[in-house]
């Protein structure tokens, strides 16, 4: 790649957007209904809080109405932090999140704030007082680069300044993917763990998601080297639960109205939400853990095959075509030299690098996680499948 | 080797970067947006070497000889203003300026200043619309335009636009005078524009707030437009934006004396209407036939220039910008003419003037410009 030069560091020309502030949300307590309904608490129990928050301080959690965030907040919630403060996107749906603190009778300990971390007026406003940040927000869903960067690397480099300014932080945790992963050159062949490399070029992968958090993680590990952030980098693989109907990219392909399977024999690398919100929950609390990264996925993996079978089983039954490991590599492989001779004729969709992140046969790790911060997956994975794929059938398909 | 520069590091200056390094004799120098971070991540993954957070810098170090302003829409003018006493030539992307007095001015500083400028409704070149434009250029309409059809929708769905759009009080397309309209409707009004005489034209709007909007408590965004116009020369136009119709058509139709024209932006079809009719039954079959060979034809065009490499996706980009640059180094006519850019400012201006979208959506104040 180009070396790179910087030249200028004023701010009075202003080219971009207009950083979209304001919202329809209230900038305060917005929802909990006390619905008086007791839930039992779930998750790892801490034995002690270890001293990165007591449940009196502040906590923020960003991305708060996400898939993740309802259950990272009613985690909390179970835990006794009575200080939550929840940011959500204006656009957001809160209909979970507000099912989750009102589950808890959270009314009063958890507050949905609104807010755009593209404005860092909000972020000084979102971070005031706060030792504890749980950053799940993130550039999902669009296929452009930039938009991913956006929400992604600059809003979390508008949290981090704000944090930083603010001084009384104790903890970041920085809630990342596997996708971040290249799944290249790895120290332990076949093994994914902390100690394989992150994408050396994302952007020579498809994925606009992937790209983001990757530059979302550097500029995290940036942070901690430059201003010694206490960071902690969580990577989950991929999170399903009920609310959440999808097939992963991992199992394979709805493109060409067939379904290509090319997953086979590979494990997938899931986690109950729950389980994951536990895992993050607990990486924001456990002190000397700092600028550490902790992958989490659940025990007992089902193969793609056997989550494919299930899934047709158990939701909705439709035809696949099972792509051996070596077709889909050289199909990957063609469509790549053909991306590239034809300068972009066909997008680089299908490439090596995302054969390898995607599809290459690969087995995963949580001894980390459940050594150096003491979690347990409270969610068996086939109690996990079976209710994922009972509310799968209760809501529409994709 | 021209040296090319992108101001405004967005989504859309994606698709410039890309198209750019597709085009022989040019070099893009610099990246530059106000936030640094996403004027570096451009540069990066489009192997730029230099990024910039100032205009001032980029156009006194880099010395672009052209730049691409690819920011929101309200700031095209000031910067575009900027590059032009920087003696740049400029790429604007749509909508050209935020009214047509503004348009007057940048194109009258780009003219004293010896310098070229061009819009980016690309749209305009896609290889259907240049195989059109060459029919009508070689009289296959039989005489001047009678009447012109231009549908262009734009799908309201759960993209990140849409909701960021309908989640934010101030995004920024909604503090254009025309909101989402001003950021949508230059391609189909641009192509009617390229077929009227003179530099102004009969305005008769109708715009509302499309019930899937209301349902969604959305009172002053209108997705929903019709248009009729009618140029100095007669020439009438339908043009009709909807956020609801499906299928959601991107179509231009153009009617002369003796045949017609029709072809389909996403489809990327044209079509010859004949305008002479057969005897009795023979109407009811014939011309079927006749459609059924062009679109086969069509067919094997399309499949033709994906084998010879030549159907990107923006291609019609691609090929404006050729042209642009071609404009510049070779002396040739600017692809979009000034007066086709002014004409689309003004029937702009007097849609948003006639439904009401024109004076309080600014930031500012009640129709007070954005500031600059």
């Amino acid at each position: 790649m180009t070396s790179l030069e910087k030249n200028g560091n004023g701010n009075e020309s202003r080219h971009a957007a207009e950083s979209t502030r304001g919202s329809r949300l209230s900038r305060g307590l917005r929802t909990g209904g006390e619905t008086g309904i007791m839930r039992p608490v779930r998750g790892s129990e801490l034995a002690t809080n270890d001293g990165i928050a007591t449940v009196d301080d502040p906590v923020l959690v960003t991305g708060a109405a996400g898939f993740l965030g309802p259950s990272v907040v009613g985690n909390l919630l179970d835990k006794g932090f009575r200080r939550i403060r929840c940011l959500a996107r204006p656009t957001s749906n809160l209909t979970r999140l507000e099912k989750e603190i009102a589950l808890r009778n959270g009314a009063g300990q958890a507050e949905i704030v609104g807010g755009n971390l593209l404005s860092r007026e909000d972020c000084s406003r979102l971070v005031k007082d706060v030792p504890l940040i749980y950053h799940l927000a993130a550039g999902s869903g669009t296929k452009a680069f930039s938009d991913a960067f956006l929400n992604s690397a600059v809003t979390t480099r508008n949290l981090l300044d704000a944090a930083l300014e603010n001084a009384c932080l104790r903890r970041f945790v920085n809630v990342s993917s596997f996708a971040v992963y290249t799944n290249r050159r790895k120290p332990h062949w076949r093994l994914l763990d902390e100690t394989c490399p992150m994408e050396g070029h994302p952007e020579s992968r498809a994925e606009a998601y992937g790209y983001g958090k990757v530059k979302q993680d550097e500029l995290v590990i940036d942070y901690g080297k430059k201003h010694s952030l206490p960071y902690v980098i969580v990577r989950p693989g991929s999170i399903y639960g009920p609310g959440k109907d999808f097939i992963p990219g991992r199992v394979g392909i709805d493109s060409f109205g067939l379904y290509l399977h090319f997953g086979g024999g590979n494990p997938i690398p899931f986690t109950h939400v729950e389980n994951c919100a536990d895992a993050i929950v607990l990486t924001g609390l456990k002190t000397g853990i700092e600028g550490e990264v902790f992958n989490v996925v659940d025990d007992d993996l089902p193969t793609s095959r056997r989550y494919l079978r299930l899934y047709k089983k158990n939701v909705r039954s439709f035809r696949s075509v099972y792509v051996p490991h070596a077709f889909s590599y050289l199909f990957c492989c063609l469509w790549e030299k053909y991306s590239e001779w034809s300068h972009g004729q066909l997008p680089p969709v299908f490439t090596r690098r995302e054969w390898a992140a995607t599809w290459k046969k690969t087995h995963y790790s949580n001894r980390k996680i459940k050594e150096r911060v003491g979690w347990k997956p409270s969610v068996p994975t086939s109690e996990g499948l079976r209710s994922y794929f009972e509310s799968c059938r209760n809501t529409p398909a994709r | 080797m021209l040296k090319v520069a992108i101001v405004g590091c967005g989504k859309i200056a994606d698709a410039h970067a890309a198209q750019i390094q597709r085009i022989p004799g040019c070099e893009i120098i610099g990246t530059c947006d106000r936030e640094e971070l996403m004027a570096r991540q451009l540069a990066e993954r489009f192997h730029v070497k230099r990024y910039y957070d100032r205009l001032d810098i980029l156009l006194r170090e880099g010395r672009p000889d052209i730049v691409h302003i690819t920011t929101p829409p309200q700031s095209h003018f000031e910067i575009g203003r900027q590059c032009l006493e920087a003696g740049c030539h400029i790429y604007v992307e749509k909508p050209f300026t935020i009214d047509a007095a503004e348009s007057e001015e940048l194109i009258g500083l780009a003219d004293r200043a010896g310098l070229r400028l061009t819009v980016g409704t690309d749209e305009q070149f896609s290889p259907a619309a240049r195989r059109m434009r060459a029919l009508v250029q070689d009289g296959f309409l039989g005489g001047p335009p009678v009447h012109i059809e231009s549908t262009w929708c734009y799908e309201l769905g759960d993209g990140a636009y849409t909701k960021a759009l309908l989640g934010d009080d101030q995004h920024w397309a909604r503090t254009l005078p025309g909101g989402l309209l001003q950021n949508t409707i230059s391609h189909g009004i641009a192509k009617i524009s390229e077929h009227l005489r003179g530099t102004s034209a009969q305005v008769t709007a109708c715009g509302f707030v499309s019930p899937f909007l209301k349902k969604l408590g959305e009172t002053g965004l209108i997705d929903e437009l019709r248009v009729i116009l009618q140029g100095e020369g007669g020439t009438t136009a339908y043009f009709t934006f909807s956020s609801q119709m499906r299928p959601s058509l991107h179509e231009f139709r153009i009617y002369g004396p003796k045949n017609g024209l029709a072809f389909d932006e996403d489809q990327q079809w044209l079509i010859k209407l004949r305008g002479e009719r057969h005897k009795s039954y023979a109407e009811k079959f014939l011309p079927q036939a006749s459609l059924a060979k062009q679109y086969s034809v069509g067919f094997f065009r399309n499949a033709r220039l994906f084998l010879a490499n030549d159907f990107h996706m923006s291609s019609g980009k691609k090929y404006l910008i050729g042209e642009f640059y071609r404009s510049i180094t070779d002396g040739a006519p600017v692809p979009i003419a000034y007066r086709e850019i002014l004409l689309t400012s003004r029937i702009m201006d007097a849609i948003f003037a006639q439904i009401g979208t024109q004076a309080p959506l600014s930031p500012g104040g009640p129709g007070r410009k954005p500031e600059r």
